[in-house]
């Protein structure tokens, strides 16, 4: 969205904006796999992610971050969808674990979902069983240079391509029963 | 402490001329028995109201394919004799049906809830939410062993490229120890 006509001016815009955005990383309290026992280091004393703005939020509408720590069950893929839908753009996706990126230790099983970018975008993928803190805090790091450079805008691209998406997920989930968020 | 199985022995022998059972002393303060499907409870509340056996452990179920028999286990622990008792009992494959025992111990009706949805097995007068982990399973219960969960989760879930030089793991460790796979599990071989 320009804000101001003059191109140098909006660039002068567009670096405050998403310097404060890279700086107040607001991250869903919601963990879905075995990777969520990473996040209280991370975020307490000894690896204090704070300092980099990094901090948890209570609900989808306030949060800016989504964490999806490790397997996904398909039960599970569900409420993670319905809390994609709620959170309000600007959003990003990180991806932590093997599980998240083909399947990992569960590649066969029956109820895991093995890539995780065809049923929500993702920006960030964390690799490692389980990545440990300082992973962790590397991949916000990316996703804040993510963000400086103006990449991250996959909160859009969801919208966008929404029947792709939709498609996908309907494939595993068969009972639909979600409301439809308008954004 | 004494290691001549005593309290053992003595458990395994009552079972065993009450109810015409089989069984064995495992090791120190494990025992089994092996009783018919109809003698279950009879076996369980025996041990739970005479010998002390009062506090239910696990629940579990084995699937015997080549049998044709579902066996279940009763795992039930004598706080004072310090001792686990197995009740075994097999059920027909074909007609799974089990007596519902949560009269006993209501903490059952999780494990036969759990039965039901893995195995497909029956229990007649079980309470409880037709699923217990599972959302819209349509297919076989998941952990039988004629559910093939590769073949399951190659068809249902993308596959990103990458994985097709994974080693099955288990050829090394047999070769090192000289065990032999049987020749169920190798038809999940990724060779």
């Amino acid at each position: 969205m320009n804000i101001v006509k003059d191109k140098k001016s909006q660039h002068i815009v567009d670096y405050i904006k998403e310097f404060a955005r890279k700086n107040s990383l607001f991250v869903m309290a919601y963990g879905t796999g075995c990777g969520a026992i990473e996040i209280p280091p991370t975020m307490t004393s000894r690896y204090d992610a704070e300092r980099f703005g990094i901090r948890g939020a209570a609900t989808p509408r306030q949060a800016d971050v989504l964490l999806i720590t490790g397997y996904l069950a398909v039960k599970t893929l569900k409420r993670v969808i319905r809390v994609y839908e709620q959170m309000q753009d600007p959003k990003y996706i990180i991806a932590f674990g093997s599980c998240t990126i083909n399947g990992g230790m569960y590649f066969d099983s029956y109820n895991t979902i093995n890539a995780l970018d065809r049923y929500v975008p993702v920006d960030v993928y964390i690799n490692g069983c389980m990545p440990r803190p300082e992973a962790v805090i590397e991949g916000f790091v990316a996703l804040q240079e993510k963000i400086q450079r103006g990449d991250a805008d996959n909160g859009k691209k969801y919208q966008e391509n929404i029947d792709w998406y939709r498609e996908n997920q309907m494939k595993v989930i068969k009972n639909w029963n979600m409301p439809d968020y308008n954004w | 402490m004494s290691n001549d199985l005593v309290l053992e022995n003595e458990i395994l022998n009552l079972i065993k001329s009450a109810f015409n059972a089989e069984g064995n002393v495992i090791k120190s303060r494990r025992v089994e028995v092996f009783v018919k499907k109809d003698q279950v409870s009879s076996v369980l509340l025996f041990a739970k109201e005479q010998r002390g056996y009062i506090h239910l452990s696990h629940s579990t179920c084995i699937d015997w394919i080549e049998e044709g028999e579902f066996e279940l286990i009763y795992s039930i622990l004598s706080p004072k004799d310090k001792i686990m008792l197995y009740v075994k009992t097999r059920i027909d494959r074909d007609n799974p049906v089990m007596e519902n025992l949560d009269g006993i111990w209501h903490q059952l009706n999780t494990y036969e809830r759990e039965m039901r949805e893995m195995y497909g097995i029956e229990f007649p007068g079980l309470i409880g939410d037709k699923e217990f982990c599972l959302e819209d399973w349509d297919e076989i219960p998941p952990m039988r062993r004629d559910f093939d969960t590769v073949e399951f989760a190659r068809k249902t879930f993308y596959q990103r490229p990458g994985r097709e030089d994974a080693k099955d793991v288990r050829k090394t460790l047999t070769e090192q120890s000289g065990e032999k796979i049987p020749d169920f599990a190798t038809k999940y071989s990724r060779e």
